[in-house]
Protein backbone atom coordinates (compact mmCIF):
# COMPACT_ATOMS: atom_id res chain seq x y z
CA UNK A 1 0.00 0.00 0.00
CA UNK A 2 1.36 3.39 -1.11
CA UNK A 3 1.87 6.43 0.82
CA UNK A 4 -0.99 7.99 -0.63
CA UNK A 5 -3.35 5.19 0.22
CA UNK A 6 -2.23 5.76 3.94
CA UNK A 7 -2.89 9.53 4.04
CA UNK A 8 -5.96 9.30 2.10
CA UNK A 9 -7.48 6.03 2.92
CA UNK A 10 -7.06 2.69 1.30
CA UNK A 11 -10.13 2.53 -1.40
CA UNK A 12 -10.14 -1.14 -3.31
CA UNK A 13 -10.42 -4.77 -1.78
CA UNK A 14 -7.93 -6.77 -3.27
CA UNK A 15 -7.95 -8.59 -6.25
CA UNK A 16 -6.50 -12.02 -6.58
CA UNK A 17 -3.40 -12.78 -7.21
CA UNK A 18 -2.09 -14.85 -10.03
CA UNK A 19 -3.69 -18.06 -9.67
CA UNK A 20 -1.58 -20.62 -8.26
CA UNK A 21 -4.61 -22.92 -7.49
CA UNK A 22 -3.54 -25.98 -10.17
CA UNK A 23 -0.40 -26.74 -8.05
CA UNK A 24 -2.53 -28.73 -6.10
CA UNK A 25 -3.53 -30.93 -8.87
CA UNK A 26 0.21 -32.20 -9.09
CA UNK A 27 0.25 -32.09 -5.24
CA UNK A 28 -2.18 -34.38 -4.43
CA UNK A 29 -0.37 -37.00 -5.50
CA UNK A 30 2.57 -36.49 -3.72
CA UNK A 31 0.47 -35.75 -0.65
CA UNK A 32 -1.15 -38.85 -1.35
CA UNK A 33 2.14 -41.45 -2.35
CA UNK A 34 4.53 -39.70 0.51
CA UNK A 35 2.20 -38.49 3.32
CA UNK A 36 -0.20 -40.95 2.98
CA UNK A 37 -2.86 -37.90 2.68
CA UNK A 38 -5.88 -39.25 0.93
CA UNK A 39 -8.15 -36.77 -0.84
CA UNK A 40 -11.99 -37.04 1.08
CA UNK A 41 -12.91 -36.43 -2.86
CA UNK A 42 -14.09 -33.13 -1.72
CA UNK A 43 -13.14 -29.75 -1.89
CA UNK A 44 -15.07 -26.20 -1.46
CA UNK A 45 -15.05 -22.45 -2.69
CA UNK A 46 -16.30 -19.98 -0.09
CA UNK A 47 -17.33 -16.22 -1.13
CA UNK A 48 -19.36 -13.70 -0.02
CA UNK A 49 -22.59 -13.62 -1.95
CA UNK A 50 -23.97 -10.26 -2.23
CA UNK A 51 -27.31 -9.14 -2.03
CA UNK A 52 -27.57 -7.75 -5.42
CA UNK A 53 -29.24 -8.44 -8.87
CA UNK A 54 -25.97 -8.63 -10.64
CA UNK A 55 -24.23 -10.98 -8.44
CA UNK A 56 -27.17 -13.15 -8.06
CA UNK A 57 -27.04 -14.08 -12.04
CA UNK A 58 -23.63 -14.28 -12.44
CA UNK A 59 -23.95 -16.74 -9.10
CA UNK A 60 -26.74 -19.02 -11.10
CA UNK A 61 -24.90 -18.96 -14.25
CA UNK A 62 -22.18 -20.19 -12.91
CA UNK A 63 -24.06 -22.67 -11.04
CA UNK A 64 -25.72 -23.49 -14.20
CA UNK A 65 -22.58 -24.34 -15.93
CA UNK A 66 -20.76 -26.06 -13.23
CA UNK A 67 -24.20 -28.80 -13.09
CA UNK A 68 -23.50 -28.85 -17.10
CA UNK A 69 -20.58 -30.52 -16.95
CA UNK A 70 -20.99 -32.35 -13.40
CA UNK A 71 -22.76 -34.39 -15.18
CA UNK A 72 -20.25 -35.40 -17.98
CA UNK A 73 -17.27 -35.36 -15.25
CA UNK A 74 -19.38 -36.97 -12.32
CA UNK A 75 -18.77 -34.10 -10.34
CA UNK A 76 -21.20 -33.64 -7.66
CA UNK A 77 -22.31 -29.74 -6.21
CA UNK A 78 -23.81 -28.45 -3.32
CA UNK A 79 -24.25 -25.21 -1.94
CA UNK A 80 -24.53 -23.99 1.75
CA UNK A 81 -24.52 -20.53 3.85
CA UNK A 82 -22.61 -20.77 6.76
CA UNK A 83 -23.44 -19.09 9.60
CA UNK A 84 -21.10 -16.32 9.32
CA UNK A 85 -22.92 -15.55 6.16
CA UNK A 86 -20.30 -17.04 3.42
CA UNK A 87 -21.43 -19.08 0.78
CA UNK A 88 -19.78 -22.63 0.24
CA UNK A 89 -19.91 -24.19 -2.96
CA UNK A 90 -18.69 -27.80 -1.90
CA UNK A 91 -17.89 -30.02 -4.92
CA UNK A 92 -17.47 -33.86 -4.43
CA UNK A 93 -15.75 -35.89 -7.11
CA UNK A 94 -13.93 -39.48 -7.35
CA UNK A 95 -11.36 -37.68 -9.68
CA UNK A 96 -9.09 -35.23 -7.88
CA UNK A 97 -8.37 -33.18 -10.46
CA UNK A 98 -11.73 -32.74 -11.77
CA UNK A 99 -12.23 -31.00 -7.97
CA UNK A 100 -9.58 -28.36 -8.69
CA UNK A 101 -10.93 -27.84 -12.53
CA UNK A 102 -14.34 -27.34 -10.67
CA UNK A 103 -12.57 -24.64 -8.04
CA UNK A 104 -11.44 -22.92 -10.62
CA UNK A 105 -14.79 -22.49 -13.16
CA UNK A 106 -16.28 -20.75 -9.92
CA UNK A 107 -13.65 -18.17 -9.23
CA UNK A 108 -13.19 -17.90 -12.94
CA UNK A 109 -16.62 -16.86 -12.98
CA UNK A 110 -17.03 -14.69 -10.52
CA UNK A 111 -13.24 -13.31 -11.44
CA UNK A 112 -15.41 -12.78 -15.07
CA UNK A 113 -17.86 -11.07 -13.48
CA UNK A 114 -15.64 -8.56 -12.11
CA UNK A 115 -16.25 -10.22 -8.46
CA UNK A 116 -13.05 -11.34 -7.82
CA UNK A 117 -12.26 -9.70 -4.30
CA UNK A 118 -15.28 -11.71 -2.96
CA UNK A 119 -13.32 -14.34 -3.13
CA UNK A 120 -12.33 -15.95 0.54
CA UNK A 121 -10.58 -18.79 -0.27
CA UNK A 122 -10.75 -22.42 -1.57
CA UNK A 123 -10.48 -25.71 0.76
CA UNK A 124 -9.18 -29.18 -0.63
CA UNK A 125 -10.18 -32.17 2.16
CA UNK A 126 -7.34 -35.17 2.97
CA UNK A 127 -7.92 -37.39 5.61
CA UNK A 128 -4.98 -39.58 7.03
CA UNK A 129 -4.91 -43.11 7.70
CA UNK A 130 -6.14 -42.16 11.05
CA UNK A 131 -9.27 -40.53 9.26
CA UNK A 132 -8.62 -37.19 10.96
CA UNK A 133 -9.19 -34.55 8.92
CA UNK A 134 -6.04 -32.40 6.68
CA UNK A 135 -6.95 -29.15 5.15
CA UNK A 136 -5.35 -27.55 2.70
CA UNK A 137 -6.89 -23.81 1.94
CA UNK A 138 -5.63 -21.59 -1.01
CA UNK A 139 -6.16 -17.71 -0.50
CA UNK A 140 -6.95 -16.43 -3.51
CA UNK A 141 -5.80 -13.03 -3.01
CA UNK A 142 -1.89 -14.03 -2.07
CA UNK A 143 -2.26 -17.00 -4.49
CA UNK A 144 -1.00 -19.22 -1.78
CA UNK A 145 -1.83 -22.61 0.42
CA UNK A 146 -1.26 -23.50 4.06
CA UNK A 147 -2.50 -26.03 6.21
CA UNK A 148 -4.86 -26.42 8.33
CA UNK A 149 -5.21 -28.68 10.82
CA UNK A 150 -8.22 -29.40 13.84
CA UNK A 151 -7.25 -31.15 16.56
CA UNK A 152 -10.23 -32.38 18.02
CA UNK A 153 -11.81 -30.55 20.84
CA UNK A 154 -13.27 -26.74 20.59
CA UNK A 155 -10.86 -24.21 18.35
CA UNK A 156 -7.73 -26.19 18.37
CA UNK A 157 -5.42 -26.60 15.96
CA UNK A 158 -2.71 -29.29 15.45
CA UNK A 159 0.33 -26.90 14.34
CA UNK A 160 3.21 -28.86 14.91
CA UNK A 161 1.67 -30.68 12.12
CA UNK A 162 1.17 -27.84 9.86
CA UNK A 163 4.54 -26.82 10.25
CA UNK A 164 5.67 -30.59 9.36
CA UNK A 165 3.17 -30.35 6.03
CA UNK A 166 5.05 -27.22 5.05
CA UNK A 167 7.93 -28.44 5.02
CA UNK A 168 7.17 -32.07 4.65
CA UNK A 169 5.39 -30.86 0.48
CA UNK A 170 8.29 -28.52 0.07
CA UNK A 171 8.28 -26.50 -3.45
CA UNK A 172 5.57 -28.69 -4.11
CA UNK A 173 2.89 -26.03 -3.24
CA UNK A 174 3.51 -22.38 -3.01
CA UNK A 175 2.67 -22.28 0.57
CA UNK A 176 1.90 -18.68 2.95
CA UNK A 177 5.79 -17.60 3.95
CA UNK A 178 4.05 -15.48 6.52
CA UNK A 179 2.50 -17.84 9.78
CA UNK A 180 0.31 -14.96 11.11
CA UNK A 181 -1.67 -15.39 7.89
CA UNK A 182 -2.82 -18.74 8.39
CA UNK A 183 -6.20 -18.27 9.26
CA UNK A 184 -8.32 -20.60 10.90
CA UNK A 185 -11.79 -21.97 9.01
CA UNK A 186 -13.86 -23.58 11.60
CA UNK A 187 -16.72 -25.91 10.73
CA UNK A 188 -15.88 -26.49 7.36
CA UNK A 189 -18.54 -28.84 5.65
CA UNK A 190 -16.30 -31.33 4.14
CA UNK B 1 -26.13 -5.36 -16.73
CA UNK B 2 -22.43 -4.28 -15.91
CA UNK B 3 -20.64 -4.73 -12.69
CA UNK B 4 -20.29 -1.71 -10.60
CA UNK B 5 -17.48 0.06 -10.77
CA UNK B 6 -18.10 2.90 -9.49
CA UNK B 7 -17.97 0.88 -6.12
CA UNK B 8 -16.50 2.63 -3.14
CA UNK B 9 -15.49 5.60 -5.13
CA UNK B 10 -16.03 8.96 -3.66
CA UNK B 11 -13.66 11.36 -5.20
CA UNK B 12 -14.67 14.37 -3.09
CA UNK B 13 -13.64 12.71 0.12
CA UNK B 14 -10.05 12.09 -1.46
CA UNK B 15 -10.00 15.66 -2.35
CA UNK B 16 -11.42 16.93 1.22
CA UNK B 17 -8.95 14.47 3.03
CA UNK B 18 -5.39 15.76 0.80
CA UNK B 19 -7.20 19.15 1.38
CA UNK B 20 -7.07 19.02 4.83
CA UNK B 21 -3.87 17.54 4.92
CA UNK B 22 -2.43 20.20 2.69
CA UNK B 23 -3.91 22.79 5.19
CA UNK B 24 -2.52 21.61 8.22
CA UNK B 25 0.50 20.97 6.93
CA UNK B 26 1.15 24.58 5.87
CA UNK B 27 0.08 25.82 9.37
CA UNK B 28 2.86 23.16 10.75
CA UNK B 29 5.62 24.89 8.28
CA UNK B 30 4.45 27.97 10.14
CA UNK B 31 4.68 26.64 13.85
CA UNK B 32 8.17 25.69 12.47
CA UNK B 33 9.87 28.48 11.21
CA UNK B 34 8.53 29.84 14.38
CA UNK B 35 9.92 27.43 16.61
CA UNK B 36 13.53 27.35 14.61
CA UNK B 37 13.70 31.55 14.76
CA UNK B 38 12.78 31.40 18.58
CA UNK B 39 16.22 29.69 19.43
CA UNK B 40 17.00 26.76 22.23
CA UNK B 41 13.82 26.86 23.99
CA UNK B 42 11.58 26.26 20.96
CA UNK B 43 13.69 22.86 20.01
CA UNK B 44 13.63 21.77 23.25
CA UNK B 45 9.86 22.03 23.42
CA UNK B 46 9.79 20.10 20.26
CA UNK B 47 12.14 17.54 21.48
CA UNK B 48 10.06 16.79 24.46
CA UNK B 49 6.90 16.35 22.23
CA UNK B 50 8.94 14.23 19.78
CA UNK B 51 9.37 11.73 22.40
CA UNK B 52 6.37 12.10 23.97
CA UNK B 53 4.71 11.36 20.63
CA UNK B 54 7.39 8.52 20.36
CA UNK B 55 5.84 7.13 23.62
CA UNK B 56 2.40 7.17 22.83
CA UNK B 57 3.08 5.45 19.43
CA UNK B 58 4.79 2.66 21.16
CA UNK B 59 3.55 1.94 24.49
CA UNK B 60 -0.09 3.21 24.95
CA UNK B 61 -1.88 0.38 23.03
CA UNK B 62 -1.49 -1.49 26.42
CA UNK B 63 -2.09 1.30 28.82
CA UNK B 64 -5.59 2.46 26.47
CA UNK B 65 -6.76 -1.38 26.49
CA UNK B 66 -6.46 -1.22 30.82
CA UNK B 67 -7.98 2.29 30.67
CA UNK B 68 -11.02 0.78 28.92
CA UNK B 69 -10.94 -2.59 31.04
CA UNK B 70 -10.55 -4.84 27.71
CA UNK B 71 -8.39 -7.82 27.73
CA UNK B 72 -7.09 -10.02 25.18
CA UNK B 73 -9.29 -12.76 24.09
CA UNK B 74 -7.79 -16.29 22.73
CA UNK B 75 -9.90 -18.11 19.96
CA UNK B 76 -11.22 -20.44 22.19
CA UNK B 77 -12.57 -17.67 24.33
CA UNK B 78 -14.09 -15.58 21.69
CA UNK B 79 -14.15 -18.38 18.95
CA UNK B 80 -17.36 -16.48 17.06
CA UNK B 81 -15.17 -12.98 17.29
CA UNK B 82 -12.00 -14.58 16.26
CA UNK B 83 -13.20 -16.42 13.45
CA UNK B 84 -15.13 -13.13 12.12
CA UNK B 85 -12.07 -11.56 12.12
CA UNK B 86 -10.10 -14.14 10.44
CA UNK B 87 -12.21 -14.16 7.55
CA UNK B 88 -12.53 -10.63 7.73
CA UNK B 89 -8.39 -10.48 7.46
CA UNK B 90 -8.28 -12.71 4.44
CA UNK B 91 -11.00 -10.46 2.51
CA UNK B 92 -8.55 -7.59 3.06
CA UNK B 93 -5.07 -9.04 3.25
CA UNK B 94 -4.28 -8.06 6.64
CA UNK B 95 -2.33 -9.97 9.19
CA UNK B 96 -4.40 -11.36 12.01
CA UNK B 97 -4.48 -8.28 14.62
CA UNK B 98 -4.93 -8.81 18.56
CA UNK B 99 -8.20 -9.54 19.48
CA UNK B 100 -9.93 -7.89 23.36
CA UNK B 101 -13.30 -7.37 24.68
CA UNK B 102 -14.33 -4.82 27.08
CA UNK B 103 -16.70 -6.29 29.36
CA UNK B 104 -18.85 -3.19 29.79
CA UNK B 105 -22.49 -2.97 28.76
CA UNK B 106 -22.01 0.23 26.17
CA UNK B 107 -22.06 -0.95 22.72
CA UNK B 108 -18.59 0.24 21.24
CA UNK B 109 -15.97 -0.64 19.34
CA UNK B 110 -12.22 0.57 18.41
CA UNK B 111 -9.03 -0.13 17.05
CA UNK B 112 -5.07 0.84 18.12
CA UNK B 113 -1.86 0.26 17.04
CA UNK B 114 0.57 1.76 15.20
CA UNK B 115 0.56 -0.83 12.33
CA UNK B 116 -1.22 -3.83 11.05
CA UNK B 117 0.86 -5.85 12.51
CA UNK B 118 1.00 -4.15 16.10
CA UNK B 119 -2.91 -4.01 15.75
CA UNK B 120 -5.64 -5.00 18.41
CA UNK B 121 -9.41 -4.71 17.60
CA UNK B 122 -11.47 -5.16 20.62
CA UNK B 123 -15.68 -5.12 21.06
CA UNK B 124 -17.58 -4.67 23.79
CA UNK B 125 -19.40 -7.22 25.53
CA UNK B 126 -22.55 -4.94 25.11
CA UNK B 127 -21.48 -4.55 21.33
CA UNK B 128 -21.92 -8.42 20.61
CA UNK B 129 -24.72 -8.55 22.43
CA UNK B 130 -26.77 -5.64 20.57
CA UNK B 131 -25.60 -6.28 16.90
CA UNK B 132 -26.73 -9.45 14.60
CA UNK B 133 -23.64 -11.17 13.21
CA UNK B 134 -23.91 -9.54 9.78
CA UNK B 135 -23.90 -6.09 11.76
CA UNK B 136 -21.15 -6.59 13.83
CA UNK B 137 -18.74 -7.98 10.76
CA UNK B 138 -19.51 -4.37 9.51
CA UNK B 139 -18.30 -2.76 12.95
CA UNK B 140 -15.01 -5.16 13.18
CA UNK B 141 -14.72 -4.31 9.34
CA UNK B 142 -14.39 -0.69 10.25
CA UNK B 143 -12.25 -0.97 13.11
CA UNK B 144 -9.97 -3.22 10.51
CA UNK B 145 -9.95 -0.25 7.89
CA UNK B 146 -8.92 1.96 10.75
CA UNK B 147 -5.85 -0.43 11.02
CA UNK B 148 -5.70 -0.81 7.18
CA UNK B 149 -5.37 2.87 6.84
CA UNK B 150 -2.75 3.31 9.66
CA UNK B 151 -5.49 5.77 11.24
CA UNK B 152 -3.69 5.69 14.90
CA UNK B 153 0.10 6.72 13.05
CA UNK B 154 -1.52 9.32 10.95
CA UNK B 155 -3.59 10.97 13.64
CA UNK B 156 -0.73 10.79 15.81
CA UNK B 157 1.86 12.08 13.44
CA UNK B 158 -0.96 14.76 11.58
CA UNK B 159 -1.53 15.94 16.02
CA UNK B 160 2.39 16.12 16.69
CA UNK B 161 2.77 19.78 15.68
CA UNK B 162 -0.64 20.34 17.20
CA UNK B 163 1.02 19.12 20.79
CA UNK B 164 4.20 20.97 20.47
CA UNK B 165 1.88 24.24 19.75
CA UNK B 166 -0.06 23.53 22.59
CA UNK B 167 2.63 23.23 24.93
CA UNK B 168 3.90 25.96 24.20
CA UNK B 169 0.93 27.58 24.53
CA UNK B 170 0.73 26.43 28.00
CA UNK B 171 4.44 26.66 29.11
CA UNK B 172 4.82 30.08 27.31
CA UNK B 173 4.67 32.12 30.25
CA UNK B 174 7.58 30.32 31.75
CA UNK B 175 9.92 31.20 28.66
CA UNK B 176 8.75 34.42 28.31
CA UNK B 177 8.63 35.11 32.38
CA UNK B 178 12.37 33.62 32.26
CA UNK B 179 13.51 37.01 31.39
CA UNK B 180 11.97 39.46 33.63
CA UNK B 181 11.05 41.89 30.57
CA UNK B 182 9.37 40.25 26.91
CA UNK B 183 11.29 43.03 25.34
CA UNK B 184 14.48 40.61 25.86
CA UNK B 185 13.04 38.39 23.81
CA UNK B 186 10.75 39.33 20.95
CA UNK B 187 10.68 35.85 19.45
CA UNK B 188 9.84 34.14 22.29
CA UNK B 189 6.28 36.41 22.56
CA UNK B 190 6.32 35.72 18.27
CA UNK B 191 5.93 31.97 18.41
CA UNK B 192 3.78 32.13 21.93
CA UNK B 193 1.07 34.06 19.40
CA UNK B 194 2.19 31.48 16.28
CA UNK B 195 1.67 28.90 18.69
CA UNK B 196 -1.89 29.88 19.69
CA UNK B 197 -2.73 30.50 16.02
CA UNK B 198 -1.57 27.16 15.21
CA UNK B 199 -2.86 25.29 17.82
CA UNK B 200 -6.65 27.19 16.96
CA UNK B 201 -6.68 26.23 13.51
CA UNK B 202 -4.84 22.30 13.61
CA UNK B 203 -7.17 21.74 16.48
CA UNK B 204 -10.46 22.24 13.77
CA UNK B 205 -8.29 20.85 10.56
CA UNK B 206 -7.21 17.90 12.80
CA UNK B 207 -11.51 17.30 13.79
CA UNK B 208 -11.94 17.78 10.05
CA UNK B 209 -9.22 14.97 9.16
CA UNK B 210 -10.89 12.38 12.19
CA UNK B 211 -14.50 12.71 10.58
CA UNK B 212 -13.47 12.14 6.91
CA UNK B 213 -11.33 8.80 8.47
CA UNK B 214 -14.15 7.49 9.84
CA UNK B 215 -16.20 8.05 6.21
CA UNK B 216 -12.48 6.54 4.75
CA UNK B 217 -13.53 3.45 7.55
CA UNK B 218 -17.14 2.78 7.05
CA UNK B 219 -16.41 2.86 2.86
CA UNK B 220 -13.59 0.78 3.70
CA UNK B 221 -15.96 -1.44 5.94
CA UNK B 222 -18.52 -1.59 3.46
CA UNK B 223 -16.37 -2.59 0.49
CA UNK B 224 -14.51 -5.89 2.49
CA UNK B 225 -17.92 -6.60 3.43
CA UNK B 226 -19.67 -6.27 0.38
CA UNK B 227 -22.64 -5.12 2.87
CA UNK B 228 -22.98 -1.38 3.18
CA UNK B 229 -26.75 -1.71 4.75
CA UNK B 230 -25.55 -3.95 7.52
CA UNK B 231 -22.99 -1.38 9.08
CA UNK B 232 -26.02 1.17 8.77
CA UNK B 233 -27.86 -0.64 10.54
CA UNK B 234 -25.37 -1.80 12.75
CA UNK B 235 -24.71 2.39 13.59
CA UNK B 236 -28.68 3.21 13.78
CA UNK B 237 -28.81 0.27 16.56
CA UNK B 238 -25.59 1.54 17.97
CA UNK B 239 -26.77 5.14 18.23
CA UNK B 240 -30.30 4.15 20.04
CA UNK B 241 -28.31 1.96 22.61
CA UNK B 242 -26.11 4.40 23.39
CA UNK B 243 -28.86 7.32 24.18
CA UNK B 244 -30.66 4.36 26.21
CA UNK B 245 -27.46 4.00 28.40
CA UNK B 246 -26.28 6.64 30.99
CA UNK B 247 -22.17 8.00 29.73
CA UNK B 248 -21.24 9.71 32.33
CA UNK B 249 -19.18 6.81 34.27
CA UNK B 250 -17.94 5.66 31.02
CA UNK B 251 -15.84 8.96 29.41
CA UNK B 252 -12.62 7.85 28.01
CA UNK B 253 -9.79 9.62 27.30
CA UNK B 254 -10.21 12.07 24.28
CA UNK B 255 -7.23 10.29 21.71
CA UNK B 256 -9.36 7.25 22.15
CA UNK B 257 -12.50 8.39 20.88
CA UNK B 258 -11.11 9.03 17.22
CA UNK B 259 -11.11 5.17 16.69
CA UNK B 260 -14.62 4.53 18.21
CA UNK B 261 -17.19 2.87 16.32
CA UNK B 262 -19.26 5.85 17.68
CA UNK B 263 -17.37 8.45 20.18
CA UNK B 264 -19.12 8.24 23.74
CA UNK B 265 -21.32 10.72 24.32
CA UNK B 266 -22.73 11.50 21.12
CA UNK B 267 -25.79 11.92 22.14
CA UNK B 268 -25.23 15.48 23.16
CA UNK B 269 -25.66 18.49 20.51
CA UNK B 270 -22.01 18.91 19.42
CA UNK B 271 -21.00 21.42 16.96
CA UNK B 272 -20.20 19.74 14.03
CA UNK B 273 -17.22 21.47 14.14
CA UNK B 274 -15.88 20.29 17.09
CA UNK B 275 -16.79 17.04 16.84
CA UNK B 276 -14.08 13.69 15.95
CA UNK B 277 -17.01 11.81 14.61
CA UNK B 278 -19.51 12.30 11.58
CA UNK B 279 -23.18 12.79 12.59
CA UNK B 280 -24.60 9.76 12.15
CA UNK B 281 -27.28 10.46 9.33
CA UNK B 282 -24.27 11.58 7.14
CA UNK B 283 -22.67 8.24 7.68
CA UNK B 284 -25.49 6.26 6.75
CA UNK B 285 -26.30 8.48 4.04
CA UNK B 286 -22.94 8.03 2.98
CA UNK B 287 -23.51 3.75 3.41
CA UNK B 288 -26.32 4.52 1.46
CA UNK B 289 -24.60 6.04 -1.52
CA UNK B 290 -22.64 3.01 -1.48
CA UNK B 291 -25.49 0.46 -1.58
CA UNK B 292 -26.50 2.15 -4.39
CA UNK B 293 -23.19 2.10 -6.17
CA UNK B 294 -23.14 -1.76 -5.42
CA UNK B 295 -26.21 -2.15 -6.66
CA UNK B 296 -25.88 -0.51 -10.14
CA UNK B 297 -28.75 2.11 -9.04
CA UNK B 298 -27.84 5.60 -10.75
CA UNK B 299 -27.40 8.64 -8.51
Amino acid sequence: MGIFDVLTGKRKVKQPAESRLFAMATAAITLEMSLELKSSRKAAIVFQPLATADFSSIVSDMEEVLRGTGEDTGTGVERTDDAFGYRWMVLSDDEFEDLVVGINVVSQALQDGGYGERILCAVFAFRDPQDNPVYWIYNYKRGTYYPFVPAGGDQRRDSERELRLKAQIGHELPVEAELERWFPLWGIPI
Amino acid sequence: MARPTSFGRDTGLQLRMALTLFLLGLVYVILIVALLASGASGVTVALIAGGLAVFQLFGSDKLALRAMGAREVTPAEAPELHAMIDRLCVQADLPKPKVAVADTRMPNAFALGRSPKNATVCATTGIMELLSPAELEGVMAHELTHVANRDVLVMTLAAFFATIAAYIVQFGFLFGGGSSDDDDNPSAMVLFLVSIGVYVVSFFLMQALSRYREFAADRGAALITGRPSALASALTRISSGMDRIPQSDLRAQKELAAFYIFPPGAGKAIGGLFSTHPPMEKRIAALERLERQLQGVPA
